[in-house]
């Protein structure tokens, strides 16, 4: 199965979900089930889309996130307050989590829920 | 489908997620030429043109506020009347805004090339900052409110050390020094009124002052406080009030003219809506732009100024992570801390607000910018040393019940406790009369408050309030910040002006009494 490589990094103290490591080289499929259902067995049997944002998002809650996953996702997205970087540009742009991600892409999660 | 159609009537008419830029084209608005790199309510900016936009924004909040005259024409030079005390909490907004400071105030000048320059270039103008002095970067440590928490002054040191600018001096403060007395001392705060520190009794509704509570370490102190409040939000509302006082008093000590706040966009509005919901709708205007003045009177007022509240919390954090600035303050939220109070909740609520719906942030903001109270302020509450509202007491008696010997205010049937008869509410009604207060017994601190403040005191929850605290402090001693006694000493003095602030109360009579109160005027039966 070929894979896609990805940089992944945290700011604004969200790496304290993530094991306080501030970034990843991670390694995901290419292709990926459509319900973004992550286990081994879902990955070699489900009907297959390419690798895409949202994907990336529940491979972190089930594969990286170490505590408090209401407080990283809401609604098979990112919780409200977290902002996502694509290679230094606004996920807006690029699609939000439908963006087919690409190896050698920086994925950025910054948490703004500290405030003041 | 059209977005506003009745959800009632057809069950899919929910209204249609908007998208989140016009969707026509990725490049930049205000240059025209590179490609965006963010989204900000619904405008689309390169990385190049979103620095001065923030930075631009910043300085439109912060630089008619900054002459003594404010809004007043500013072609001469910026210029303060006094010295400037930064608020930084180590959180996303006021790393921003210490940035944003540095570079736009406090920027070394470039080198000369070795030509003569004259205006405000001039040599002899090259020391003169805005404001006098240096400007002192506060910091209050909150980790003794919550036991287990690290203590992050060294690293927010760090922050500001960072800078390497000889113009920041560091000024760390903990939330315990609202109760030391040395603390008190440093900032010109009087001592002399008495050696022990006010006590408050919580086990009595009119909260009575105590002046004997017995002493105790800062710390206990502060923990002792925050233990008696009745509730979650009065706790997380109160921490609130002890950071924003401490920052002031400090402000007031350094000859400060301006306070600069955090307070993002998005922060702003979270503030607003909870403060609403906690009762402060009356000083909505102090929300956002604040002239505060020290009491007993030392020296100019401190204008807190919130320069990022054009700034939504988004732009704050973007800032922070292009400029590689380092983010100290721990996400509380991350701990689960004050889920349920008033203030986790609507920033919950306002956050999801702001990612599905931008615009309706500002919003909030600016309509609260239009909202002017209608009734005048007759003082300073004595707690958080904003504005009261007049006659909040009399209001609140006539409005509410707070327990069954106050029944009798409700005089008609269909309010009364069903299990009391006409008869035992006149009894209770008697009963709690003989006991109002003589004019010798302590008095209240309740006519000192504003509503907020008197409704976090009071309000009840659900736990309830614990008969004896934790580390054995009785909750009829419970000690309180050092500057609510400048404001009761001077009501003590005058021996409570028991008239002027009582309250008109209605006292419910039976049936006979009513007859004996106009005997005299009836005409005989025939």
């Amino acid at each position: 199965m070929s894979k896609v490589s990805l940089k992944i990094e945290f700011g604004g103290g969200l790496e304290l979900l993530f094991d306080n490591q501030r970034s990843y080289r991670i390694d995901v499929p290419s292709e990926v089930p459509i319900d973004n259902s992550t286990d081994e067995e879902s990955l070699s049997t489900k009907e297959k889309k390419p690798v895409d944002v949202k994907y990336l998002i529940h491979h972190m809650r089930d594969h990286m996130l170490k505590e408090r996953v209401e407080l990283f996702m809401e609604k098979d997205t990112v919780r409200p307050g977290i902002l996502v970087l694509i290679n230094d540009t606004d996920w807006e742009l690029e699609g939000e989590g439908d963006y087919k991600l690409k190896s050698g892409d920086e994925i950025v999660f910054i948490s703004t829920l500290h405030g003041g | 489908m059209s977005a506003c159609d009745n959800p009632n009537v057809e069950k899919d008419a929910l209204m249609q997620r908007r998208q989140k830029f016009d969707g026509k084209t990725k490049i930049c608005v205000r240059c025209k030429e590179n490609t965006g790199n963010v989204v900000i309510r619904y405008s689309v900016y390169c990385k190049s043109c979103f620095f001065p936009l923030v930075q631009t924004r910043f300085r439109k909040s912060l630089e008619p506020s900054i002459n003594p005259v404010p809004d007043g024409p500013r072609k001469k030079a910026l210029k303060a009347a006094g010295s400037l005390v930064i608020g930084l909490s180590g959180g996303t907004s006021s790393t921003a805004m210490l940035d944003l400071v540095a570079k736009s105030y406090f920027a070394p000048k470039a080198e000369s090339d070795g030509k003569l320059k004259g205006g405000k270039d001039h040599p002899r103008n090259s020391d003169k900052g805005v404001w006098k002095g240096k400007a002192g970067v506060c910091y209050v440590e909150v980790c003794g409110a919550f036991p287990g928490e690290r203590d992050r002054t060294d690293e927010i040191r760090s922050v500001v050390g960072s800078y390497s600018n000889p113009n920041f001096e560091f000024i760390p403060l903990r939330l315990e020094d609202s109760f030391d007395s040395n603390w008190w001392k440093e900032v010109g705060g009087d001592l002399s009124s008495s050696a022990a520190a006010l006590g408050l009794d919580m086990t009595d509704e009119d909260l009575r002052l105590v002046n004997s509570s017995p002493e105790l370490a800062p710390l206990q102190a502060l923990r002792t406080y925050l233990t008696s409040l009745p509730t979650q939000t009065a706790f997380y509302s109160v921490i609130q009030t002890l950071i924003r006082l401490l920052l002031l008093h400090t402000s007031a000590s350094r000859h400060a003219s301006h306070l600069l706040l955090g307070t993002s966009l998005t922060s702003l509005s979270v503030n607003l809506i909870s403060g609403i919901a906690q009762g402060s709708g009356y000083q909505v205007p102090e929300e956002a732009k604040e002239e505060w003045r020290p009491r007993p009177d030392r020296g100019m007022p401190v204008r807190v100024i919130r320069p990022l509240r054009d700034v939504g919390m988004k732009e704050c954090a973007i800032w922070d992570w292009w400029c590689n600035l380092k983010i100290v303050g721990e996400p509380r939220s991350l701990y689960g801390g004050g889920k349920n109070s008033i203030g986790a909740l609507t920033r919950d609520f306002i956050f999801g607000l702001e990612s599905d719906y931008p615009a309706t942030v500002s919003t909030v903001a600016r309509t609260c910018a239009k909202l002017v109270p209608k009734e005048g302020s007759d003082g300073i509450c004595a707690l958080c040393e904003r504005p009261a509202q007049q006659g909040v007491q009399a209001w609140k008696a006539r409005i509410s019940i707070r327990s069954y010997q106050e029944a009798r205010s409700s005089v008609s049937g269909n309010t009364r406790p069903p299990h009391l008869t006409e008869e035992e509410i006149v009894n209770l009604t008697k009963a709690s009369l003989e006991a109002e207060p003589t004019p010798d017994s302590p008095i209240s601190l309740t006519p000192l408050l504003c509503y907020a403040c008197h409704t976090s005191l009071t309000s009840r929850s659900s736990r309830g309030t614990a008969a004896l605290l934790a580390n054995g402090q009785a909750l009829n001693q419970v000690p309180l910040p050092l500057w609510v006694r400048s404001t009761a000493d001077a009501a003590i003095s005058a021996h409570v002006h028991e008239k002027e602030i009582s309250v008109t109360r209605t006292i419910k009579m039976s049936r006979d009494e009513m007859e004996k109160e106009i005997s005299a005027f009836l005409l005989p039966e025939e």
